[in-house]
This record gives structure tokens, sequence and C-alpha cells, in this order.
């Protein structure tokens, strides 16, 4: 673009002088810096206007000290004010605070302006500027009204828990929203199989009106993710962009003993009468011993061993322009996290993708998109035992050594001159075990789609369309022979024990849909018929052998005995018949309607087909002429109102009474593995919502706020089944949920001048949920979760456990409130029929939630802090509970607050003495342990530089961009530990089958912060 | 041409419209539809070996960290101490410390699981008119008796164990495959009788002799035995004893019983080899080698001291001398051996042993001591101490004689599921030495050294769980 200037300057030479007017003109571009042809420049307060040309340039007539307004779509409005120059060249920003903001439904494209709905949306500056470390569903968070996010754990390439407008249902894995990458359907597990400089745009369709276009689907939101395209008409544009950053784990607000410490503990609880102290050094050894000196000299610091400091790298290329009939946009990408466990990998990702777009015909229009990646991510165990990393680094005591040492101190060596893993008091070596019991992911995902627009007749277009997602995943874990687990669970004769899983799954979409649109002066119709089918078939392998004869052969072609196999195979189906309807009438009055019939083949013969429906009104206020508010650009007031369905979270199979076959001795066994239920149906959700739009102050100022109130019923969930019929529950259809929120979204420009900008916005959910009908109206014990009730008239999630009425000052024991409200040690308890657990109010889920953030621009400069923050939710915070046991745990490493027990009468504050017998103490499941996870977060804070124009001339560069960023640098909370509490150990409730995620904290992978440095290039 | 392409089109897409219609109805491809699996003599065959495979489970005969059938009834006895060199597994059932959070709900559950699966053949084999009916209807009954008995000897009073103890809650003895139920808990009395019922009809039906792995007229017998023992019937535990044919293991051969390379006395035991099974159930006493061990418990001292060296085969056959070192210092232990390993195997997989002929003679010794019947008593342990000793000891009377009978069978069932319930039928209470967990009797002791006669830790609590789902289900007293 660079030859363009000369013709600048030739028009300043030439600049005409009216008395009153001037010919303004310029180059309107993008934030790519290519020119935006079609932008709209209006003179503000009049009806003058203009449009730019091909080349984005444009002129108008004006006068000084008018202001001129520059819009186009999916860009941020400018408005500048005419002064003496009249050569005006604008760069537009991309933003999200315009109400040209593009809806995306996945079906449509529309202008918010005339959607009567609240939808967020996300475009591909804003995801590169805050570049999320783990997965990008971890990148919603905070960012869109409703919209709460639980990161699921810290490990690289992991996902997060979303819930769109509370927990919409009670089934595991329900409440997650529905995932769709151009056309095509995926898994949240798979999110993280696409990079995130392949996204153009992520749409969060919260409400009814919207979601209800994808019926059976849609009942816990969707979230539609649309990959990037070439520009027509461009040319072809590179763009580079990489990071390297390091990331470590996030330091905790609590420390643990250090060994003179733990060793003075052990023998203060030994005199108290904790026997189990006996045989620990702490009381074998005296103080002042060489033992005891031997031990403190080898003391050792082992989340320093065990964990390292990670590295984060990124690298992706990307090349888009197109012609006047063709667009394309290809990219490779490579990231790579190796994760903060020291002996691994980590996470790694290659990827491209190729998009195309084509005018076949004056008819005929396709496109195409596709992309593949192939991630690796090393699996250490996260289960709560001593082969869990993240348990071991708290559980080892800081006296024990990495490797077994001689009375010299000197490593013992084995006979091959290894030296030998200190098994610890655990007998279980972690850092020997990273080495010798490795496990690893291997995921490749294919997403493409092809989509044909015909245009038939006038006004009828019939679009084709295609969507695949192909995955196919490896795990692998391997017991090597003579390694730490095979030697002590190991068949001798049979040394070593390999896993092999796997599967291939195909999720296809078949959508043909035919649109009318019709234009009619001030009236604008369309209307969309939909057939849509959808099939998901999964085939699964798993392997198991053992008898390996060394360690380097890691396949099964060289074991000596299969000792588990099995292949697996299943089909889900979904036929869908849909219209959708919209209109508007001077994009004044908004109306919509939808009616969606779907069938699935996960229910019962005659329950198959459930109907869906909604509508919705709305009224752009400021558009009225009798509206003569000057400050307000749009005063939007919507309602809506709407049906979804979900058949997730119940077996492919459910209705059906199964069999299924194991072995035993003499031949094959019968298994029931379903149990009958033919009367399994659609669970339903209605969601009405009354929502205000307001801009203000030509767009510096924007509001959105929604009130909702979502009705879930016909639950699908496992119906608990008495434990005397054999089977613990059922897949059925009852009980009734309420979601009810208000949410406010809030931006506004601080300051505005063409130097200096500086933005401020947020948004909040305040939360209220609750149980309404459960079958029978009994209470029912949800499986997958540890002291969660749910009863009719609390609210979801609930922790339901003995109230812990604190330490007894005169005796050191611990107290609880009885069902009467009293105080009573644990064998006193009333042992009526009263139950002494109780529920508090106190949910697993947040009231309130949301993000703020602050963005400084100064010339190139740029300043940005994205804060997340979470208020109102209860975790039972189980690793405190080990990590201050009372002496339940004496022989692992305790946190030094262990030490403030009772010891005297009259002493407060305290924890329980461990005088108190471990029977007392351990007898009663209380909440002494729960604690508020409120917390805010400084998620992402980002100094950037953007090379200006007059530098960029000097450069072969069309753009230049460096940034520094730093990521969870900063947390505020009174929690114990990290409060963004997902998963609690994988393999105790894994991510797919939690039903209150952040309950209760294990020993998942922690959280990390990062610090990275960055460049974004394009040329 | 415009409009030969739009007609095709439309074409196209009235065919995709109407294609795929029937796509909804899927039917699985790892399993099948239940109807179809309880037909031929066949599906019975397999049927009834899935009601078996329910033993092997984690709660019942497998080796659950949480406790088991296999585990509890030592663990919660004198036989057994809590090692502080390994994972401290089922300590508050060795602590006697369990409650409504925390007790034997993997083994309640299974036990029902099982009895769900007996009812399902049942039910099925109503019309079913096969050769092998009865024997598969006997082996159904006596599966689901033995569940039921398991159930009501952990949760409920045994009916010798005080005199309230028929009248007191027993379990819901549970005869319909059917899921919806939710039943309430018989008394003991009523539990027992539904017990002896479902027995006495499995020993009508059941084949004198089944494949490897199952039950048989034998081992129905020496169940009925044990029942009646625990009803305190004498007479009917002394014909029911004499019922079983199997004869007590010789001496030479009591080490290979439990290596594996001996099948002589057993009645009812499951091969566990892989890949039909293979499962690592010695996990519950113990992990690693012999000089590598990581015991959970080992031999109590008292009890290892109880054998007498050298005269008394059971010791070599019972427990083994294990070590560890660490940190240069090498422990010593008195193993638990009988889920060891077999020699040189994969530690832990060795098979299941469920009932052996010398229960039959000891169940005998006690019922007819309880008759006054002195002499036969003595013939009848005498007939197993024959079979242990070199020098067998002999020749005791009155209370020695009970003794002498009680000290036997504690010695022949070591670690074989009967101790805790042994001493709560007698109204005995359970008395640990203060030794510790080392070899030589010293390291750490267990925390809790006595669980008084007339506890009502004798008696397991349901788990909260279990009630929060069954609102007519009665918790026991004390919990």
């Amino acid at each position: 673009m660079r030859y363009k200037l000369p013709f600048y300057l030739f028009l300043l030479l030439f600049q005409i002088s009216f008395a009153q007017d001037m010919l303004i003109s310029g180059t309107v571009i993008d934030d790519q810096g290519v020119p935006l042809p079609g932008a709209n420049i209006v003179i503000k307060g009049t009806s003058t206007g203009t449009q730019s040309d091909f080349d984005g340039n444009y002129s108008i007539n004006s006068a000084k000290g008018q202001v001129l307004v520059f819009s186009y779509v999916g860009f941020e409005t400018q408005e500048i004010t005419v002064a003496s120059s009249n050569v005006i060249n604008v760069q537009m920003a991309v933003g999200g605070t315009t109400l040209e903001t593009v809806v995306i439904t996945g079906y449509s494209r529309r202008s918010q302006t005339v959607t009567a709905s609240s939808t967020v949306s996300i475009g591909a500056a804003e995801i590169a500027e805050l570049s999320p470390v783990t997965s990008i569903d971890n990148l919603l968070q905070g960012k869109a009204a409703g919209v709460q996010v639980t990161a699921a754990n810290g490990k690289p390439g992991q996902g997060a828990f979303v819930r769109i407008r509370g927990v919409g249902s009670l089934t595991a894995g329900a409440s997650s929203p529905l995932y769709v990458v151009d056309g095509a359907v995926i898994d949240e597990t798979d999110l993280a199989a696409i990079p995130n400089e392949d996204i153009e745009n992520i749409s969060v369709l919260k409400d009814a009106a919207q979601t209800a276009i994808y019926g059976s689907r849609g009942a816990s939101g969707v979230v539609i993710i649309t990959t990037k395209k070439g520009k027509r008409d461009s040319d072809g544009t590179v763009r580079f962009s990489s990071r390297f950053g390091v990331s470590s784990r996030i330091k905790p607000n609590f420390t643990m003993m250090n060994a003179e410490q733990k060793l003075q503990y052990e023998s203060e609880l030994f005199a108290l009468g904790v026997s189990a102290a006996g045989n620990l050094p702490g009381v074998t050894t005296t103080p002042g011993s060489p033992e005891r000196q031997f031990l403190l000299d080898h003391e050792v610091d082992w989340e320093d061993l065990i964990l390292q400091q990670g590295i984060i790298q990124n690298n992706n290329v990307s090349f888009s322009g197109g012609s006047e009939k063709t667009d394309y946009f290809f990219s490779v990408g490579h990231d790579r996290n190796t994760g903060i466990i020291d002996q691994i990998s980590g996470f790694e990702r290659v990827s491209t993708r190729l998009n195309l777009g084509f005018d076949v015909k004056e008819w005929l229009k396709l496109s195409v998109t596709a992309g593949f990646s192939r991630s690796t991510s090393d699996e250490p165990r996260d289960r709560n035992n001593v082969q869990n990393p993240f348990r071991a680094y708290f559980d080892y005591n800081p006296y024990e050594t990495e490797f077994l040492l001689d009375e010299n101190g000197s490593v013992i060596l084995d006979e091959n001159g290894k030296p030998v893993y200190n098994p610890t008091h655990t007998t279980f070596n972690v850092r020997g075990a990273l080495l010798s019991e490795p496990a690893f992911t291997v995921q490749n995902t294919w997403l493409a789609s092809v989509s044909a627009d015909v245009s038939l007749i006038k006004n009828v277009t019939y679009t084709f369309s295609t969507g695949l997602n192909a995955t196919n995943n490896r795990f692998e874990s391997y017991s090597k022979p003579g390694g730490i687990l095979d030697s002590i669970i190991g068949d001798p004769n049979n040394p070593g024990n390999k896993l092999d899983t796997g599967n291939y799954n195909l999720d296809m979409t078949i959508s043909n849909r035919l649109n009318y649109n019709l234009e009619a002066g001030k009236h604008t119709f369309d209307v969309v018929g939909l057939f849509e089918y959808n099939t998901n078939e999964f085939n699964g392998y798993r392997i198991r052998s053992i008898g390996f004869p060394s360690a380097e052969l890691t396949t099964q072609s060289n074991s000596t005995q299969v000792t588990d196999w099995n292949t697996t195979r299943n089909i889900l189906t979904l036929i869908s018949y849909g219209a959708f309807a919209n209109y508007d009438y001077d994009q004044k009055y908004l109306a919509s309607a939808s009616v969606r019939y779907d069938g699935s083949s996960n229910f019962g013969a005659d329950n198959q087909f459930g109907l869906f429906y909604s509508g919705s009104l709305g009224w752009n206020v400021a558009k009225e002429n009798f509206f003569n508010v000057n400050a307000v650009d749009d005063l939007k007031l919507y309602v809506s109102y709407g049906t979804t369905g979900s058949r997730a979270g119940i077996s492919r199979y459910a209705p059906q009474g199964n069999v299924s076959y194991a072995t035993y001795p003499g031949g094959l066994a019968t298994n029931p593995s379903n149990l009958e239920n033919p009367e399994l149906k659609w669970e339903t959700t209605t969601t009405q919502n009354a929502g205000l739009e307001l801009n203000m102050f030509n767009n510096r100022f924007n509001l959105v706020t929604d009130y909702f109130i979502r009705t879930t019923e016909d639950l699908l969930f496992s119906v608990p089944l008495a434990d005397e019929s054999g089977f613990q529950s059922i897949a059925g259809n009852l009980g009734k949920i309420e979601n009810k929120g208000l949410e406010i979204t809030v931006s506004a420009d601080v300051f505005r001048t063409s130097d200096f900008r500086w933005t401020l916005g947020g948004n909040i959910i305040f939360l209220d949920h609750e149980i309404l009908e459960l079958p029978d109206g009994e209470d029912v014990t949800p499986g997958s979760a540890f002291n969660i009730l749910w009863r009719e008239g609390a609210k979801i999630n609930e922790h339901f456990l003995v109230r812990y009425a604190g330490v007894d000052p005169a005796t050191g024991a611990p107290l609880y409130y009885g069902a009467d409200g009293n105080k009573y040690r644990a064998f006193d308890l009333p042992e009526d029929e009263d139950e002494n657990r109780v529920l508090q109010g106190k949910s697993t889920i947040a009231d309130k939630e949301g993000g703020f953030f602050t963005n400084v621009k100064y010339k190139g400069f740029g300043l940005r802090a994205d804060f997340v923050f979470k208020a109102g939710n209860w975790i039972n915070n189980f690793v405190k509970s080990n990590l201050i046991s009372d002496g339940f745990n004496i022989d692992d490493n305790q946190a030094v607050d262990a030490f403030n027990y009772w010891r005297k009468p009259g002493d407060t504050n305290v924890y329980p003495s461990p005088l108190i017998s471990q029977d007392e103490l351990g007898a009663i499941n209380s909440d002494r342990f729960l604690e508020k996870g409120d917390y805010i977060r400084m998620r992402n804070i980002t100094f950037s530089y953007d090379f200006a124009d007059n530098v960029l001339d000097h450069l072969p560069f069309k753009s230049l961009r460096l940034y520094v960023q730093g990521q969870n640098l900063l947390t505020f909370s009174k929690f114990f530990g990290d409060p963004e509490v997902g998963i609690s150990s994988g393999e105790t409730i894994s991510y797919a089958a939690s039903v209150a995620p952040g309950e209760a904290t294990l020993y998942s992978y922690p959280n990390t912060k990062s610090i990275q440095v960055g460049l974004d290039v394009s040329f | 041409m415009r409009k030969i392409s739009t007609i095709f089109m439309f074409v196209v897409a009235l065919g995709l419209f109407t294609s795929c219609d029937n796509n909804l109805d899927q039917l699985p491809f790892d399993e099948f539809a239940t109807d179809n699996a309880f037909i031929t003599a066949q599906d019975f065959e397999n049927g009834i070996r899935g009601v078996y495979l329910q033993l092997t489970a984690g709660g019942f005969y497998g080796g659950s960290d949480a406790g088991s059938m296999l585990s509890a009834p030592d663990v919660m006895s004198d036989n057994a101490t809590l090692s502080q060199y390994g994972r401290t597994t089922k300590r508050t059932l060795h602590n006697f410390q369990y409650n409504a959070n925390s007790t034997l709900l993997g083994t309640y559950r299974n036990c029902y699981r099982l009895i769900y699966q007996a009812n399902q053949i049942l039910l099925y084999a109503e019309s079913f008119e096969g050769e092998s009916k009865d024997n598969i209807v006997g082996e159904a009954k006596a599966l689901r008796a033995l569940a039921h008995f398991n159930l009501v000897a952990y949760f409920g009073k045994i009916p010798t164990q005080s005199n309230d103890a028929n009248s007191s809650l027993g379990i819901a003895y549970v005869t319909d495959a059917d899921v919806t139920i939710e039943p309430s808990r018989m008394t003991v009395q009523e539990t027992y009788a539904m017990i002896l019922d479902d027995l006495l009809d499995a020993k009508s039906k059941i084949n004198a002799s089944n494949p490897e792995g199952r039950l048989n007229k034998n081992g129905v017998n020496l169940l009925l035995s044990r029942v009646y023992l625990y009803m305190g019937q004498w007479q009917n535990a002394i014909d029911a004893a004499n019922a079983v044919s199997t004869q007590v293991a010789a001496r030479a051969n009591v080490v290979g019983v439990w290596e594996d390379t001996s099948e002589d006395g057993l009645v009812f035991w499951i091969p566990n080899d892989a890949p039909t099974l293979g499962n690592n159930i010695g996990v519950t006493w113990s992990q690693g080698g012999v000089t590598s061990l990581i015991p959970e418990y080992v031999a109590s001292f008292e009890l290892t001291n109880l054998y007498d060296d050298g005269n008394d085969i059971r010791k070599d056959a019972y427990i083994f001398a294990g070590s560890v070192t660490s940190q240069g210092i090498t422990t010593n232990f008195n193993g638990i051996k009988k889920l060891f390993a077999r020699p040189g195997g994969q530690p832990g997989v060795v098979d299941y042993k469920i009932l052996r002929a010398a229960e039959a003679f000891l169940n005998k010794a006690e019922a007819y001591y309880n008759l006054g019947n002195e002499s036969a008593a003595r013939q009848a342990l005498d007939a197993v101490r024959s079979k242990r000793y070199l020098t067998p000891p002999s020749g005791e009377t009155g209370a020695a004689l009970l003794d002498a009978i009680r000290l036997e069978r504690r010695l022949e069932f070591a670690f074989e599921y009967q101790r805790f319930f042994d001493l709560k039928r007698w109204g005995l209470p359970v008395q640990r030495s203060n030794a510790g967990d080392v070899a030589d009797g010293s390291g750490t002791p267990s925390d809790v050294l006595s669980l008084p006669a007339g506890s009502n830790k004798f008696q397991l609590p349901i788990a909260q769980e279990s009630l929060d789902v069954n609102p007519n289900l009665q918790q026991n007293p004390g919990y």
C-alpha cells in the first residue's frame, strides 16, 4: 500500500477550498492495513454520506468542525472531527463494541442491529491478545456475561468446564454447551485441537431465541467457532506470529514443613499419643544426634525436585488473500507447552488448515474448510494416590531422599550401577515412576466442511453443507519391566505391562437449507427451512499384555501374554426438521420465530422425536422519530421465549435392557449391562429472556443487560436405585430445575482521542438456582460427587455435611452441631432418625461470576489487563484436611499450620488436639474444611507495541507488533491453596463424569502462571 | 442451463430429505437384548457363570482396598496387625472406626448385585425346561443364599451371639429381579429362615459334581452346616457336615493347597488365571516380593506364635518370613502367605479358595461339643489335627476341649474369612496383644487393642449412601 502515499501528497497540493465546505478525502484501511471497500462515512447529524470505493478511497464534502463517522461491519466505529487538513486516513480497529456486530448463528450471519437477543462475539483480534495457555474454552472466562468457566486443571491442553447461564442439567456432561466449528460438531474435550490463530470468531448463543435453532442440542447454550477466510480482491498477506515463555506452578498461600519442623511435629504428636508416629525419625532419632543431623543434611525440597519451569512455545504462519471470485486462507502452526513436571514432555501440537471459497457460477458459491491437527500429551497419573506427582510433593517428607543412601550419605547403586530410588514411606517413588511408567495420548483431528450455496430463483437460495469431525485418539501406558510399579505388582515371570487404548470417532452433519429472502420497502423478511442429519460413530479398542524383553521395546508385538482386550462400537444419530423466520421493519421492530422437530436414536422407540420452538420481539426505541435524545445512539428492548432439548449424559442405548459377556472359568459369563427404560425421552429447557441494549455517546458507552429464567424439566439423569436392587442407578427422566439470572455487560471508552484511548469494561452474572422437583420428592445423592445432595427447594449442588463447631477450648476435642443445633463431641452426636448433616445453601456453583478489563492505547503502545472473578461457591478442601490432619497422616508431610493445634485449656482459634483419639478425630465428615471459593485473578496482562506506519515505511512489513504477556500473575483469595478448582482428581471423578466440578480439592494438575514474549508480523 | 441445474438441485435436496428416517433405530454392537440371553441351555450356563463372576468382585472375594469378604473378617480380628510399612488400607476397619460414611459398602453392593443376577436367572428359568434346569436353579439359590448369609453376618447379629439376636435387625432378603424395590430389613430369624429355604432347595436340585469354579452338593452341604452352626441347630449342623464327602487335605498337601499345586480338601474354589481372571487379590495383604515386601497387614505376633513351629504344617503354609530394606535398614515381617503368590508367580495372584472340607469337621466338633457328646467332638477335631501336626495334641475334655476346638478353628481358618464371625457368634471380644507389626513383636502395635463383647461395632453400620436411597432401610443401633 506504500505506493499510495505520493497520491495523497498529490491530493494535498490540489486541495480545493470553498468558503465553508471543503472536500475531505482519504483511505479507509482495516487493522491489517488492507483497504476496506464499502465503509460508511457519514457526517454526523446529517443524512449526508458516502462509501469508500474499491481501493478504500473516499471523498466527501464537509465543513470544518463537523464530525465524520466511519463505520464498517465488524469494526469499531470511529469519529473524527474535521480540522484544517482535508485528508483523513482512517485505520479501523476490529472490535465488539459496535452496533454492527455480526451474530453468527451457524445457519446465518446477522447484524446485531436486527437481532432481538443477547449474543456474545469474540473476534480474532481479541483472541490474539488473550492467547490462552491451555484450551480455547478457557478464553471464554470473564469475556461473556452469563458464561461461567472453571478451568478443569492446569494441565497443558486441558479444557475447561463451561456453563452458560447456570447448570442446565443434573447429568454429567450435559451441562456443557454445544460446540460447532464451521458446521461440524466437536466435543468439548477436542477443543485443544484448534489453534487460536485459525479462529476468526467465537460466538456464544445463550438465549433460546437463538439456541432453539439448534433445537435438540442447544439447551446448555451453543458456542460457534468460525475459522478464518481470505479477503477477496486483495493481495496475499503473510502473517507470522510467535510466542515464547515460561510457566510455573502458582505458588500456594501456605507453607509445608521443612525437615526440622516435621521431625519436631512427629515427636510432639508421639508424646500426645499418636502411636503411628512411633517408627518415624522424629521419634526414633533424638535432636542433636548424628542420625538426626544426617536427615537434616540430606533435606530435599520435593516440590522443587518433582516440578520444573515449563516452556511455552508457539509459532504460526498464515497466507491469505483472494481474487474477485476466490479467497484462500492457509495456515501452519506449532505449539509446545512442556508443563511443569520434570522428567516428562507435556503437550505438543502441530496443525494446518486450508479454507477456500469460490464463486463457481453466478448462481453457485462453494466454500471448503479443512483443518488437521495432531497433538501429543504426556499423561501423568491424576489420581488420589501415591502415583500422582502432585500428591507426592505434599506427602514426601523433606528428610526423605530421592535415592537410597548408605551410612556415608552416598547414593546406593543397583547391580547395573544405576542409583536406587528411595521408595519413601509411601512405598512408591514418583521421580522414578515418571520415567518407568510413561503414559501419553496422541490425538489426530480432522475438521472439515463443504458448503454450496445455490441461487435457485429470485429470493430463494438453497444451501447444502456437510461438516465433518474425525478424531483418532491413542492412549498408551507402559509399566516398564523392572520399573517402580512392575517391581511392586508385576508378574516376575512376565515383567512389564503395556496398555494400548484408542478410538476412531466420526461426527458428520449433512444439512440442507432452503432460504427465502424478501426486502420490500422497509420490510425485511427471511425464512429458512432445514433438514439435517447427524451421525456419530465411535470405534474403540483396548489391549493389554505382559511379559516384555526390554524396557526399550514398547509395542505389544514382543509381549508374552495378552491379558485384556476388547473392541467396541456405538452409533448415535439425529434427524432434524426445522423452520426459522426473521422479520424487521426498518430495523425498528424486530421479530423472529423458530420451530424444530428432532429425533434421536438414544430414546425409547415411541419417544424419539421432540418439538422445540422459540419466538422473540424487539424494539429499537432510538430509531423512533419521537425519540429525541441525542446522546443515545440505540436503545433496544427485547423479549424472547423458547424451548430447547438435551439428549446428553445418557448412554447411546440407554432405553434398552441389554446384557454383555465377560469370562469366568469354564466359559462366558453373562453380565446385565444396561437396565431397560423405554420411557426415556428428551430433557427440555424453557428459557424466558428480557433484555436491553443501550449505546450512547456515539458508541463510546455500551450497556447490555439481560434477565432470564431458565427451567429444565424431564431431566435426564441416573435415577438412584436402592442398593438392595443390585444396581445403583437407571437412566431416567425426572425432576425439574431452574436457573434465574441477571447479566450485565458494560464497556466505555473513558478517553478517546486519535492518539490515546482508554477502554474499561466488564461483565457479571448474578445467578440464582433451585431444584424444583425430584423423583417422588425424595433427596438424591448423585454419583460421581463426594458430599453433594440434591433436595427440592435447595440450590443445585449444595454440600451436605455435618456442621463443624470448632474446638472445645476445655478439652481440645472437635465439636459438631447436632440436628438439634447443640454442640457435641463426635461420639455424642444425636443418633436418632434426625440427620446431623445439613444443607446450608452452600453450593459448588458461583452465584456471581464475570470479568473486567482495562485497555489503554497510546499511539502504538498498548497495556491491557483482564481480570476474572468468581464468588459465592464453596469448595471442600480435602487437600487442606490432608495437610492439617491432626495426626491422622502423621507419616506424610504436613503444612506448617498443623502446629497450630490445641495445647492447653482455653486455647481458641486452633485445630483439634492430636491428643484426642484418632477414632474420634476421624469420625465425622464435617464442613470443617469447606471454604469459600471467592477469588479475583488477573488472568492476563499484556504490554504491546504496534509499530507506526511511518516506521513500517522503512521496513518490509505491513504491520509489526511486539508484546510481553503475563498470565495468572496475581490472585486475590482467602482460600487455602489455589481457588480455581475444577477436577479434584481425574481418576476419582473424571472430567467427563463430573456433575459438580469444583466440589473438592484433591491433587489434579495445578494451575500455572506464565510470562511470554511474542511478535506478530504481516507483510 | 440455469433451469436444469435448479431442478437437479431440487432433486438432490428431496432425496436427502427422505433418505434416512430409519437411521434412528439403532441397536448396540457390544451387547444385546436381555430377552435374547436366556433361551438355550448354553445361555443358562453363561448366565450362572455370570452370577459366580460376582464372587470375584472387589467387595466380595476380591481384594478391594476398602475391605471385602476376603479380608475384613481377619482385619477386624486378632489375626492381623496393621503394618506401618504399607498403605494403611482398611485402617478404619482394623481400628473399629467405621461409621455410616466408611463401612463395607462395596461388599453390600456386590452381594446384592449377585443376588439380582441369581434372581434374573431364576426368573428366566421358569420358562426353561432343559435337562440342566434343576442344577441351574440349585446353583442360583445356593449363591443367593451365600450372598445373603455374608450380608447378615456382617450387618446383623448371629443367632448364637446373644439372646436378643433372633429378633434384632437382619437384612432385606431379595428374591425378585426387580430394580424398583425399596425393601426393609427382616429380623435375623426371618433372614436365616430364608437362607435355609434356599440352601435346602439348592441341596435337592444341585448336581453332585459341577465344573471347576462352581458349587456342587458338597458345597451346599458345607454351607448348610455353617448356617446351622450359626443358628445353634447343632444336630442339623452335624448332619449337613456328614453329607460332605470331601476329605480333609493330607498334611503333605497343605502347603501345596496354598501354592495352587494341590486341590486336596477343596470343596469350592475358583481358578484365578489370566486371561480369564488373573486378579491380584493378594494386594489386600501385601505387595512386592519376599525381600521387598510392602505389607498392608502382617500375621499378628500372637497368632504366629500359636502355630507350633516344626510340628504344625500350617506355620509354613500360612505365614512366611518377609522383609524390606529401606535406608539401609532391613525390617522383617510375619507375612501373610495365603494370598501371597504362586511360587515365582505374579504377586497376589492365587486361586480363590472359598470352602474347604476341614470346616465340616470343625463344625461337627463344635456342634457335638454343644450337644454334650465330647468323644464325637474330639473325634471330629482329631480328624483335622491328625492331618496338620506331626504329633497332634489330643485328649482334651470339658472346657479345654472347647478351647481346643476354637483354637483349631482359628489356626485352620486364619485369613480365611471366619475369625471375626467366630468371635462374634461365640459372644467373645476381639482381644489383641500389644505386640508390634515387626516379626519379633517390636514395631507399632495396633491402635485399638480390643473390641468388647456386646459392642454394637460387631454389627457393621449400613452405609449412609444406602440409607439415602432406600427410605425403608433402618440403621443399626449405635451409628
